[in-house]
């Protein structure tokens, strides 16, 4: 039973979650570009820098919530960061990309600080949440999605610790086999990853890993691309 | 509510989503960063008068009908079904908002509120909750619109009234064609308000001047973009575009008034014809020298209220402070200024409805940073604005001169 679940949630439900985040953003992409432009431009003053440069701006040093509060801002900016840099080390976990390692390190970057900056990250958006006034215009998906992110972290960080830190058996070749063997789509057998006695922690986390991208195109987390689009719009 | 409203309603929330639309209702991350930055949460500090709560007002109804986690699981986002309470709320979301922008410099994803609340106000339009002020005045400009040929002979009465105003500021000899109307081939229509002050100060600038204008038959405001009335909107504005194109206008300078200078400039898409704010137009004479001011005539404290369609939404900030530091000896800024400055809590067509304690409140903001300044004069260049400043002041009892910039100028014009 355990073993049917476990190559469920490692291989055909990954192939879900990655096929309902592709589908999901290439819908909400076909209902934007099929959706009517305005005559008009919605844009605000003043624009001190050209367009694209404002942009880049406004999307990643995020000066708004620089200028309105600074602790805020830090850990939007150390979230972010961080995220980049998480998904960087998945990437190794494909395979080795020799321009990552230009400064050698073992997979994944940061020895461990970035899962953790990130976990106190969400921990800092999520109770931010508890308190007046954001609990006031928070709804339920803003609480779930962070629990869900902190979880899948939790189990993530974890395991990149306790292999670096404990008697944790993380076999990086395997999980290279594994990985690629998906993205070829002759998946391999999930098995061996990690020692029997942690698959269940792997597995957490690739469940809601899964689960976080299939809720991608459909929550608020679209921001991450339609951001772009809407800041363009304030400067067009 | 019934089944076929609600269907009617969703119909006008589709018409609704267009492309900005579809970005707006789904980047909020309700990060809460614009939360205290709306000028009516500053007088009245209530969830429902900041910016994110108005627009998840809208974003609730748009979960419920446009998303199917809205209809499959509405708990996920909070979506709501359309009903009376529903109503009342984007009553007072969307007429609570002036439309200001502020909110949106605060915005880390650059949402446009008041786009959202749009949809808001064509919701109370097909409910028929709409505020019915704006809508008689958006209709009454509608059917000035349709039969312009009967009101003409009327209006031209009323002109040559004021030309005898102009003549006499202008010490001439004589008050013909000081106000010319329906003038082919013109430099320049100048679009006033139904005010007198809204059309002789600007007329004895543009003698002054010399300048080759004529008057439009129109009121620049659009009540139409007040009441939310998208239709409405276009056939206001669509009044002044063909009046310029059959006259053949190189260019429609647009009255003291932000939201009238904001639907031609930015909202109507390219036009044959250059627009201009009123503001923009006197600080070019001054500075072609077409036109000449007594230079630090003014001798008490002056502060500048940006329009906030004017300078937030229109880019026009440089050219009031150019002409008022040539005006005056003691010019101040307000704090926060700009892009920043806080909106007066008259726009949106809400100094058009009976809210005046409302206005109070809500000016509270806009009461302070005069206050601060310590001026005894505050100008501005929007006659809402104008209309809401003296609702401030009166309402907190603040020792201060409300001037227009147009009149100002006007009145220390060296002739």
């Amino acid at each position: 039973m355990w073993d049917t679940l476990y190559y469920f949630i490692m291989v055909p439900m990954v192939y879900i979650a990655f096929a309902t985040l592709v589908l999901g953003l290439l819908f909400k992409f076909a209902v934007v570009f099929f959706s009517p432009g305005i005559k008009g431009t919605l844009g605000t003053y003043p624009r001190r820098l050209p367009r694209m440069l404002g942009i880049i701006k406004d999307a990643f040093a995020v000066p708004t919530a620089f200028n309105k509060t600074k602790v805020f801002w830090f850990f939007i900016v150390v979230y972010h960061v961080a995220f980049v840099l998480l998904f960087i080390g998945h990437l190794e976990l494909i395979r080795e990309f020799k321009v990552l390692q230009i400064i050698p390190h073992r997979v994944f970057l940061g020895a461990g600080w970035v899962g953790i900056a990130l976990i106190v990250s969400v921990l800092y958006f999520l109770f931010r949440r508890f308190r007046s006034p954001h609990n006031a215009i928070s709804v339920p998906e803003d609480y779930l999605l962070l629990i869900l992110l902190f979880l899948t972290l939790f189990f993530g960080s974890h395991m990149n610790l306790a292999s670096r830190h404990l008697d944790f058996q993380f076999d990086l070749a395997k999980s290279r086999e594994y990985l690629s063997a998906l993205f070829t789509f002759k998946p391999a057998n999930p098995s061996d990853i990690v020692s029997p006695y942690h698959n269940v922690m792997l597995a957490l986390h690739v469940l809601f890993a899964n689960l976080f991208m299939m809720l991608f195109p459909f929550s608020k987390m679209v921001h991450s691309v339609f951001a772009f689009c809407s800041l363009n719009l304030k400067r067009k | 509510m019934e089944k076929e409203k609600i269907q009617e309603l969703r119909q006008l929330v589709k018409s609704r989503l267009n492309r900005p639309m579809r970005y707006y209702l789904d980047v909020c991350t309700r990060c809460g960063l614009c939360y205290d930055t709306c000028h009516a949460y500053y007088g009245i500090p209530k969830k429902e008068y900041s910016p994110v709560n108005r627009a998840e007002v809208v974003r609730k109804v748009y979960k419920k009908y446009f998303r199917p986690s809205g209809f499959a699981f509405p708990y996920w986002g909070d979506a709501t079904k359309l009903d009376e309470r529903v109503m009342d709320e984007l009553k007072e979301a969307a007429f609570s908002c002036t439309g200001c922008r502020r909110c949106m410099m605060f915005c880390p994803f650059g949402v446009d509120m008041p786009h959202i609340l749009s949809i808001a106000k064509l919701l109370l339009i097909g409910y028929g909750n709409a505020p019915e002020e704006l809508i008689m005045l958006a209709d009454s400009a509608v059917e000035k619109g349709k039969s312009i040929d009967s009101f003409k002979e009327g209006y031209r009465e009323v002109i040559r009234d004021l030309e005898t105003q102009v003549q006499e500021r202008l010490k001439l000899p004589s008050s013909e064609d000081l106000i010319p109307m329906e003038k082919q081939n013109a430099d320049v229509l100048y679009v006033g308000l139904s005010g007198a002050h809204s059309i002789v100060h600007p007329a004895v600038i543009f003698n002054a001047a010399k300048e080759n204008w004529t008057l439009s038959y129109f009121e620049a405001v659009n009540f139409g973009m007040f009441a939310g009335d998208p239709e409405k909107m276009q056939f206001i504005a669509n009044r002044i575009v063909k009046e310029a194109t059959s006259l053949n206008v190189k260019e429609v300078v647009i009255v003291e008034c932000g939201t009238a200078y904001r639907i031609p400039k930015f909202l109507l898409g390219p036009l044959p014809f250059k627009v201009t704010s009123i503001v923009e137009k006197i600080y070019r004479y001054i500075k072609d020298g077409k036109i000449s001011i007594r230079e630090g005539a003014i001798a008490d404290a002056l502060t500048y209220h940006d329009p906030c369609q004017l300078g937030r939404n229109g880019g026009v900030y440089d050219e009031p402070r150019y002409v008022l530091g040539a005006l005056a000896k003691d010019y101040r800024e307000m704090s926060p200024t700009r892009e920043y400055n806080w909106c007066c809590g008259g726009g949106g067509g809400l100094v058009a409805l009976d809210n005046e304690d409302f206005r109070v409140k809500t000016g509270k903001a806009k009461k302070d940073q005069i206050t601060a300044t310590g001026a005894k004069i505050v100008v501005s260049a929007c006659e809402n604005c104008i209309l809401q400043l003296n609702t401030i002041k009166n309402g907190y009892g603040l020792d201060v001169e409300v001037k227009s910039l147009t009149e100002l100028v006007s009145e220390n014009l060296i002739v």
